[in-house]
């Protein structure tokens, strides 16, 4: 299934990076600040990326989970909506969204299986009544467009066929970012090649300017891509954790 | 769920005050009911939750999501969604027949006009879903809902196939089959819209014969009854066929002059069918580009949906009882009428407990069921969708 971007629900959702980067406010106050915030959804699009390898499901399905669960926060707060519950939640429903529907049962397997924390801890039915909240909370916008479809034919047309993976995998790091929230998902496709065709030192200024995009937005992104990276080598397990315990504190 | 979630759920629900039971779908019930915000009549579908502790039906999810992206005059649509009760509700607005009553009511006489509104508005919900990407895949004049004002709709809300006939003689591929395009019946594994405008044109011919026109009693049968209609496919007018997975060779059959086929419809009509009928489906005409035919340009100008004959809304008769067949009792004069999409749910009014359904509730339009049309059950329609679902690649972005 698919639609036009332009004509979709997702186009109309988008939203500005100040609107992404609000901390709700009973998640003020039990002291998450915006770098928590960031932290925990971080945590969370990797831990719906370990869940997804064990069920096996397709990337795709993967980057709608991870985008439901960015979308969720946009709106509601972590305290409401345990992001131990939303992220497989997350999964669940965009399994069956994008047609390769997963079991709860075998995610609730999974998660007693990998994670020893009690607090990951969830049964089939929480999973269901998270799935239908989730929903709600959608506004029940389910179709998400991503950049993959149409990237090994810009990396080819690139004449960078050598740096798919590369370029593959960039565009899974941007999930760990709230990009997909923020642009246009070929314009982060563009971005990613963009970053590829900088590390791999490819001269691509005459590529880029044929294409009929504004380029100070995919440089922007690119830009946004690389702070990332920067500032992804800054996170240690210690601070993850000092922000997941904020959590459970009770206020 | 927290105090707050159940006062949320509760106002939603109150905003919708609930009438009579529609019927029963596969998925759950459907309701009248009035939106107490815009005084609009809506249908309601509570969406049962999976036996297998599955959460929201699959099916149910599929087109939430595709009806959140659609949204146009001959599209039908989602008004609002909500849970309940732990159940999901989705708010429909209220169409009052579909394609199929139409067709089969014998006191309505179709104009070459009404034709040509009722294929318009057909092809412009469909033009609608292909530019947008979406396949409709289950076109028949039953999924085509016909609101108050006489405006049609495309849905497919699974009702058919709960509201069938009693009949079980045929299984669901007869159904659906007939208005398959040979692409399909050829096991087609990449297929486009073309799936789509062949359906139309089948519907296209059975507003003008008053009848479904290719009736296959199975997938070789239907191909065999395409072939005898349009004489079998040269390899010239669709080099890709004798790729198809399940191709096979039919003997040579040659086609039948459309005119004869045909006799009631006018040059522009029968041109614009036979394009729609193309066999290949790179050759076959495209929704937007039927809109253009000279069929609709020229010509007297498609009836005014408002004016459409349609079967009557409602029957002066109170009588809640289907006629019993066999019964010796009186022969039923008035066409029979269709009740396909609404079922008598519950007769002892006594035990009504759905609402503030008044005693003088008019169950008659459930008096008399149609012909024996064959249907499909929910284990035949989800391999039937499985076959159908193949993924219709597009590219994505640009």
């Amino acid at each position: 299934m698919a639609t036009n971007f332009w004509a979709s629900t997702h186009y109309k959702e988008l939203l500005d990076q100040e609107e992404v980067d609000v901390v709700h406010n009973l998640d003020r106050e039990r002291g998450i600040t915006l770098e928590d915030f960031k932290l925990i959804k971080l945590q969370m699009t990797n831990y719906i990326a370990r869940l997804a390898q064990n069920v096996k499901v397709r990337q795709r399905v993967v980057a709608t989970a991870v985008t439901y669960m960015r979308r969720v926060y946009t709106r509601k707060s972590m305290t409401e909506y345990d992001p131990r519950l939303l992220a497989p939640s997350c999964l669940y429903l965009a399994a069956k969204s994008e047609e390769s529907t997963v079991q709860a049962r075998l995610l609730v397997f999974y998660i007693k299986k990998f994670y020893a924390d009690e607090k990951y801890r969830c049964e089939i039915k929480e999973i269901l009544e998270m799935e239908m909240k989730i929903l709600e909370a959608l506004n029940y916008y389910l179709v998400v467009f991503h950049p993959y479809r149409a990237l090994s034919q810009l990396v080819q047309d690139a004449g960078m066929s050598d740096a798919t993976q590369l370029t593959w995998g960039l565009v899974n790091d941007t999930y760990k970012t709230d990009l997909i929230l923020v642009h246009p998902p070929h314009l982060i496709g563009l971005a990613c090649i963009y970053v590829a065709s900088v590390l791999r030192e490819k001269e691509n200024t005459a590529w880029f300017e044929d294409l009929r995009v504004d380029m100070n937005v995919v440089k922007n992104i690119a830009m946004e891509i690389l702070d990332f990276y920067d500032a992804h080598k800054m996170i240690t397990d210690d601070r993850v954790n000092a922000a997941m315990h904020k959590l459970t504190i009770r206020t | 769920m927290s105090d707050v979630d159940h006062l949320i759920a509760k106002k939603v629900a109150d905003r919708y005050l609930k009438r009579e039971v529609l019927g029963e779908g596969t998925y759950g019930v459907v309701y009248k009911a009035i939106d107490t915000k815009s005084g609009q009549t809506v249908a309601i579908k509570k969406i049962r939750l999976g036996k297998q502790k599955e959460g929201v039906n699959f099916t149910a999810l599929r087109e939430i999501k595709l009806l959140k992206e659609l949204k146009d005059p001959n599209i039908i649509e989602l008004i609002d969604a909500f849970p309940h009760k732990g159940n999901l509700h989705l708010v429909f607005e209220f169409m009052e027949t579909d394609l199929e009553a139409v067709i089969r009511d014998r006191n309505i006489v179709l104009s070459p006009t009404d034709i040509k509104s009722y294929l318009q508005m057909t092809l412009k919900g469909l033009a609608f879903c292909h530019k947008k990407w979406v396949l409709h895949r289950d076109m028949k004049p039953n999924n085509l809902l016909i609101g108050p004002r006489g405006q049609l709709k495309l849905a497919d809300f699974g009702l058919a196939r709960i509201f069938g006939s009693p009949d079980r003689r045929f299984t669901h591929q007869v159904f659906a089959r007939w208005y398959r395009a040979p692409e399909l019946l050829f096991g087609a594994k990449q297929y486009g819209p073309g799936v789509d405008v062949w359906a139309a044109a089948c519907i296209f011919a059975e507003l003008l014969l008053r009848r479904p026109f290719l009736q296959g009693s199975s997938d070789i049968d239907q191909l065999g009854k395409i072939f005898a209609a349009f004489g079998t496919p040269k390899a010239s007018q669709w080099p890709d066929m004798i790729y198809l997975p399940d191709h096979v060779e039919y003997q040579y059959v040659p086609g039948q002059p459309l005119r004869a086929l045909f006799p009631m419809a006018n040059d522009d009509a029968l041109d614009l069918l036979s394009k729609m009928f193309a066999y290949d489906p790179k050759a076959r005409i495209s929704a937007p580009m039927a809109l253009e035919h000279r069929y609709f340009t020229s010509g007297p100008p498609p009836t005014e949906p408002a004016l459409l004959p349609r079967p009557p809304p409602k029957r002066e008769s109170v009588d809640s009882k289907p006629p019993s067949d066999g019964g010796g009792g009186p022969t039923v004069l008035s066409p029979t009428r269709k009740s396909r999409r609404v079922m008598p749910h519950q007769h002892d009014h006594g035990n009504e407990r759905s609402g503030p359904a008044p005693m003088s509730l008019d169950f008659s339009v459930f008096a008399a069921r149609p012909p024996a049309r064959p249907t499909i059950n929910s284990a035949d329609r989800s391999h039937l969708k499985r076959k159908l679902d193949l993924e219709f690649q597009v590219p994505e972005e640009d």
